[in-house]
C-alpha cells in the first residue's frame, strides 16, 4: 500500500488511449505520494484503481521507487546501511504476494480483478492484525473500525450472496473471519496488549518496495517475527467467561481450605470443621467429596442427639421426638440420599406424620438401593395402604413374604389387608 | 428473475414491502391498509379467514379466531409463556405430539408454524397483486431474542407458505436498515421496538452503509397486549366492584373489552381521557348491563408503569453488552406501534438524553428493512452491507456441570472460536462433546444442540491431553463443530441443523392441504 512509484521515462500519457479518471489519476505519479494516498484519488473504486496499477506496471508505464515508511527511516543516520540491506528483503506487503493463478477462474460470477484481490489478500492472512486491516499500530478504537466496515464490505460473503464464485466462497469466508477476529483484537485494549507482545517487529525489518513478486524468487527468506500458531493463539485468549486458570486456582484452594477443615476435625473442632467444608465448598460446588463429608460431620455434629433419637424405635417417640428426628434427617439426607438406614427411618417418620407421599418417595429410594430386602417392602405395602391402593399393597406384601417367609409383619399385614377387601366386598353385595 | 419481498410477520400486524426503484416501499393491502391483521378464523360456515376478515369476526367468533400465534411459535407446551396464554386467549391451546403448542379452530387443530404460515401466504398473495408476478422468496423479520427453535419454526411457517426464506433477520436491526439507508455519516443508534407482543432493543454501529449490530437484548414475552391486557384487567375489576359481576368466564365480553381497551390506549396517545362505553355488556335477571367507564392518560400510565420500567431494564443491558454510555447514542428509533405512548416516549427521552428521531413510520419500518436485506442480498447494486449477531451463546458442557461458552451471544458472524480442553480422568480414552446454547452458566440449564463423542485419545494423565474444540457459524447462522485431538490429529464433528417442531413430511402435507384451500380469479 505504502509503494511509491514514478513515470517511465519516455513515456507520454497522451498517447495513452486513457478514460478521464485514469488520465487523472496517471497524471498524479510525481514520485512522492504513496499509491494508498493515489488510489482514493481518482474517484474510481479503490479496488478497480488497483487493477489499473497492476495493467500499467505490467506495461511497464510506472516504475517503484521505494516504500514511504522506508523512506523515512532512510533519513536516519544509520539509515545508508539500513536501506541496502532492506532491499533484500522480500517485501510482506499486501500487494506483493504470490498467489496462485490457476485459481482465477474466468467462468465465475466474479470478475477477475476482484478473484485477484480475494486470492491476494488471502495470501496476506497471516500478517500481524494491525497490518492486515491497514491501520497503524494503537489506532484509536474508531480507526480499526473503519478500516474493519471497509473490509467486510469487500469480504463478507453476503457480498456474493447465491452468486457462484467457486472455491472464493470458502476464501471469503475465511478472510471476513480473520478480519473480524483482527477487529476484536485491535478494538479491545487487553487483548491487543497479548498481540502485539507476540508479533513485535523491529523497526529495521521495515519492508521496502519491491513491487515485482517475480523477481523476488531469488531473494533470501527473511527470519520475520514467527508467527504465533494457531494452537498458541488459542491458549492465549480466553475467550469465555470460566476463566479456566482460575477455575483451577479456586479448586486448589477449595482443597486447601478442606484440608484445614479436616484438621479442626481430627482436633474436635467441628463448627470449625463445618465452617471450613462450607467455604470449600462454595469454592468448588462440583466436588461430591465435600458434600459427604459435611453431610458426615453434620451426623457426628448432632452427636449424642442424633445417636439418641436413631436408637429410639419410633414407636415409642414422642410427638416432639419425632419432628426433631425428621429435621435433623431432613437435613441429613442432603448429603447422603442413598443411605439405606437414613432412608428408612425417613419413610417410618413421614409415614407416622402422615406424609405419605415423601414416605413414598424414601421408601422407594431404599427399594432401588436394595430389592431383596424384605423390611423394606413391608414398608412399602404399609405404605400403599396409607394410600389406599390395597393392590399395590399386597403385591408389596407378597413381595416380602416371597423374600422372607418369616416376616411375621408382613404375614399379619397381609392378612388384615385381604381380610378388609374381603369385608368390603360382603358390604357391597348387602 | 422475480422480485424478493420483505415481510414483518408482528404480534397483532404484518407488513410487507418491496424495492422499487432502490427505495424500499410498502405493499397496500387490497383493503388499501398497509398492515394487515395478523389473524386468522374459522367462519360459522366453516370458510377460512386472514387478517382484516379474521378481525371481523373476532368478537362474535372469538373462539375461532386466532391471535398472536408468534407468542407461541416455537415453544414447548410447558413453557411458562404458553401456560400464560392459555389462560388468556379465547381460542383453545392443546398439547401437541411433539410437545408443541397446538391451536383449535373450527373443527381443526392447527400447529403454530402453520397458522403463521397462513398469514404470511397471505402477505405474499398482497405482494402478488399489487406487482402482478408471482414471488418466491422473501426476507422474514423476528424479535432479535427468538432462539434457534422459533427461528426455525418462522422458517417452516414461511416453507408453509410457499417462500424460500433467504434470511431470517431481526426486527430492529431491520429498522435500522430502513433508517440508515442513504445516511452516509457515522453513527451509533438504539433501536427501541416495542411492538404488539415483543420487545427488542438493539445497538448497532453503522457508517457508510455497512451496518453493525453492536448488542441486542429483549423480552419475547412483553408488548402492547400486556398493555391492553392491564386496562382489560381494570375494566373487569371495576365492574365486579360496581355491578356484582364476573366477565372473565365471557368470551364475547372479554373480547369486546379487548377492542375496547386497544381502541382507548391508542386515543390516550393524543387525548388526555377517553370514554369506554359498552352497553349491553352482560345481562342477568334484573336486566342488561352496560359498561361506561372514564379512563385518564394518568390511569393507564399507572397501570402499565412498571412494564414500561421492565423494558428500560433490557435498554440497560443492551448497553452494558454493547460497551457503549446511553450518552454515546447519536440517534433513538423507536418502532413499534406501543412506541407511540407518549408515557413510552417520555421515558426514552429521559434515559438517552435526547428525543427519538421521527423520521420514520414505527408500523412500516420493519417491512422496510426486510426488504432492504433482500435486496442487500441479491442486488449487486445495493450496497447497504449487514454485519448480523448470534443471539445467543454457543459453548460445551464441561466437568462440574459448567458451561464453557466458545462464542459469546452478540458475536458477528460468520465467525470461528476454538479453545483447547483437555481430560478430567487418567487415562481417558474419549470425551464427550456436548454442544449447549444459551446464557445459564450451569450446562444443564442451556438448551443441547447436539453431542458426539471423541474416541482413541492415548492414554496420559489427566489433564495432559489437548483437545481442541473449535465452533464455526457461517453467514446463514448453520453451527459446525469439531473435535481434535492434537497429539494423534483424530477429529470428530458435527453439524448442527437445529430443528422447528414441525418435520419435513409434516410440512409437505400442510402445504398439500392448503393448496386446496386455494382460490384464483377466472380470467
Amino acid at each position: 500500500m505504502g509503494q511509491i512509484f514514478v513515470l517511465a521515462s519516455g513515456c507520454d500519457i497522451r498517447q495513452l488511449n486513457l478514460s478521464v479518471a485514469e488520465g487523472y489519476l496517471l497524471s498524479r505519479f510525481d514520485g512522492a505520494t504513496p499509491w494508498r494516498v493515489l488510489r482514493e484519488m481518482a474517484g474510481i473504486p479503490a479496488l478497480e484503481a488497483d487493477t489499473v496499477l497492476g495493467r500499467w506496471i505490467d506495461a511497464g508505464l510506472l516504475e517503484p521507487i521505494r516504500n514511504a515508511d522506508a523512506a523515512e527511516a532512510s533519513m536516519q543516520p544509520a539509515g545508508d546501511s539500513l536501506v541496502t540491506e532492506s532491499l533484500e528483503v522480500e517485501s510482506t506487503s499486501v500487494e506483493t504476494r504470490a498467489i496462485d493463478e490457476t485459481q482465477i477462474d474466468e467462468e465465475l460470477d466474479i470478475d477477475v480483478a476482484t478473484q485477484r484481490r480475494i486470492l491476494e489478500f488471502e495470501a496476506s492472512l497471516d500478517l500481524p492484525y494491525d497490518e492486515l486491516l491497514d491501520v497503524p499500530r494503537g489506532s484509536e478504537p474508531k480507526v480499526v473500525k473503519r478500516a474493519y466496515f471497509k473490509l467486510s464490505k469487500e469480504f463478507h460473503p453476503d457480498r456474493y450472496f447465491r452468486r457462484d464464485i467457486g472455491s472464493h466462497a470458502a476464501r471469503l469466508d475465511r478472510i471476513f473471519k480473520k478480519v473480524l477476529e483482527a477487529h476484536e483484537l485491535l478494538s479491545d485494549p487487553d487483548l491487543c496488549q497479548v498481540e502485539n507482545r507476540s508479533t513485535v517487529k523491529s523497526d529495521a525489518e521495515a519492508p521496502v518496495a519491491q513491487l515485482a513478486a517475480s523477481e523476488s524468487a531469488a531473494k533470501p527468506e527473511v527470519a520475520a517475527p514467527k508467527p504465533l500458531t494457531k494452537l498458541e493463539r488459542l491458549r492465549q485468549r480466553m475467550p469465555f467467561k470460566i476463566d479456566q486458570f482460575a477455575f483451577e486456582e479456586r479448586r486448589a484452594t477449595a482443597q486447601e481450605i478442606f484440608r484445614a477443615a479436616e484438621v479442626s476435625q481430627n482436633a474436635g473442632r467441628m463448627k470449625e470443621a463445618e465452617a471450613n467444608i462450607r467455604i470449600a465448598i462454595s469454592f468448588d460446588p462440583g466436588r461430591a467429596e465435600f458434600k459427604e463429608a459435611l453431610g458426615g460431620l453434620r451426623i457426628q455434629a448432632a452427636g449424642a442427639r442424633a445417636t439418641k433419637l436413631l436408637a429410639t424405635p419410633i414407636e415409642r417417640m414422642s410427638d416432639g421426638e419425632i419432628r426433631d428426628t425428621w429435621t435433623l434427617l431432613d437435613e441429613v439426607l442432603i448429603y447422603r440420599p442413598h443411605d439405606p438406614e437414613l432412608n428408612e427411618r425417613a419413610a417410618r417418620i413421614c409415614l407416622q406424620l402422615g406424609k405419605i407421599g415423601l414416605a413414598e418417595e424414601y421408601a422407594q429410594t431404599l427399594i432401588e438401593g436394595a430389592p431383596d430386602v424384605a423390611g423394606s417392602h413391608t414398608l412399602m405395602g404399609r405404605i400403599h395402604r396409607e394410600l389406599g391402593d390395597m393392590k399395590a399393597a399386597v403385591g408389596s406384601f407378597e413381595t416380602a413374604l416371597k423374600l422372607d417367609d418369616e416376616d411375621l409383619d408382613a404375614r399379619r399385614a397381609l392378612a388384615a389387608v385381604r381380610l378388609g377387601a374381603h369385608k368390603e366386598a360382603q358390604g357391597g353385595m348387602a | 428473475m422475480s422480485r424478493v419481498i420483505g415481510i414483518d410477520l408482528g404480534t397483532t400486524n404484518s407488513c410487507v414491502a418491496v424495492m422499487e426503484n432502490g427505495q424500499p416501499t410498502v405493499i397496500p393491502n387490497s383493503g388499501g391498509y398497509k398492515t394487515t391483521p395478523s389473524m386468522f378464523g374459522i367462519s360459522q360456515d366453516g370458510k377460512r379467514l386472514v387478517g382484516h376478515l379474521a378481525k371481523r369476526q373476532a368478537i362474535t367468533n372469538a373462539r375461532n379466531t386466532v391471535s398472536a400465534a408468534k407468542r407461541l411459535i416455537g415453544r414447548r407446551f410447558d413453557d411458562p409463556e404458553v401456560q400464560k396464554s392459555i389462560d388468556l386467549s379465547p381460542f383453545e391451546i392443546v398439547r401437541g405430539p411433539n410437545g408443541d403448542p397446538r391451536i383449535k379452530a373450527g373443527s381443526k387443530t392447527f400447529t403454530c408454524p402453520e397458522i403463521s404460515g397462513i398469514i404470511l401466504r397471505e402477505m405474499k398473495r398482497v405482494a402478488e397483486e399489487y406487482l402482478s408476478e408471482t414471488v418466491h422468496e422473501a426476507v422474514i423479520t423476528v424479535p432479535a431474542y427468538f432462539n434457534d427453535s422459533q427461528r426455525q419454526c418462522t422458517k417452516d411457517a414461511g416453507k408453509i407458505a410457499g417462500l424460500e426464506v433467504l434470511r431470517i433477520i431481526n426486527e430492529p436491526t431491520a429498522a435500522a436498515l430502513a433508517y440508515g439507508m442513504n445516511r452516509p455519516s457515522e453513527e451509533k443508534i438504539a433501536v427501541y421496538d416495542l411492538g404488539g407482543g415483543t420487545f427488542d432493543i438493539s445497538i448497532l454501529d453503522m457508517s457508510d452503509g455497512v451496518v453493525e449490530v453492536l448488542a441486542t437484548s429483549g423480552n419475547t414475552f412483553l408488548g402492547g397486549e400486556d398493555f391492553d391486557r392491564r386496562i382489560v384487567q381494570h375494566l373487569v375489576e371495576w365492574f365486579e366492584e360496581s355491578e356484582g359481576m364476573d366477565l372473565r368466564s365471557d368470551t364475547m365480553a372479554l373480547q369486546r373489552l379487548k377492542d375496547a381497551a386497544e381502541k382507548a390506549k391508542c386515543d390516550l396517545s393524543i387525548r388526555d381521557t377517553v370514554e369506554i362505553n359498552l352497553p349491553f355488556i352482560a345481562s342477568d335477571s334484573e336486566g342488561p348491563r352496560h359498561l361506561n367507564y372514564e379512563l385518564t392518560r394518568e390511569d393507564l400510565e399507572s397501570l402499565v408503569h412498571d412494564v414500561v420500567e421492565g423494558t428500560l431494564k433490557s435498554v440497560e443491558q443492551c448497553c452494558v453488552d454493547a460497551g457503549v454510555q446511553p450518552s454515546d447514542i447519536d440517534q433513538v428509533v423507536l418502532v413499534g406501534g406501543q412506541s407511540r405512548m407518549p408515557l413510552v416516549q417520555r421515558r426514552v427521552t429521559e434515559y438517552f438524553g435526547k428525543r427519538p428521531h421521527k423520521g420514520v413510520n414505527p408500523d412500516e419500518v420493519v417491512g422496510l428493512g426486510a426488504a432492504v436485506q433482500a435486496a442487500a442480498l441479491l442486488d449487486s447494486g445495493n450496497d447497504m452491507l449487514l454485519l448480523d449477531l448470534t443471539p445467543l451463546s454457543l459453548g460445551i458442557g464441561t466437568y462440574g456441570g459448567h458451561f464453557a461458552r466458545l462464542i459469546e451471544r452478540n458475536t458477528t458472524v460468520p465467525v470461528s472460536k476454538g479453545h483447547v480442553f483437555t481430560t478430567t480422568r487418567d487415562d481417558q480414552s474419549a470425551v464427550k462433546i456436548r454442544v449447549l446454547q444459551g446464557e445459564s452458566d450451569l450446562a444443564a440449564e442451556n438448551d443441547l444442540l447436539g453431542e458426539f463423542i471423541l474416541s482413541g485419545i492415548r492414554p496420559a494423565p489427566k489433564g495432559e491431553p489437548e483437545i481442541e474444540v473449535s465452533f464455526d457459524i457461517d453467514a446463514n447462522g448453520i453451527v459446525s463443530v469439531s473435535a481434535r485431538d492434537l497429539a494423534t490429529d483424530k477429529e470428530q464433528s458435527i453439524t448442527v441443523s437445529s430443528t422447528g417442531t414441525l418435520s419435513d413430511v409434516e410440512i409437505d402435507e400442510i402445504i398439500e392441504e392448503h393448496d386446496l384451500y386455494e382460490v384464483q380469479l377466472r380470467d
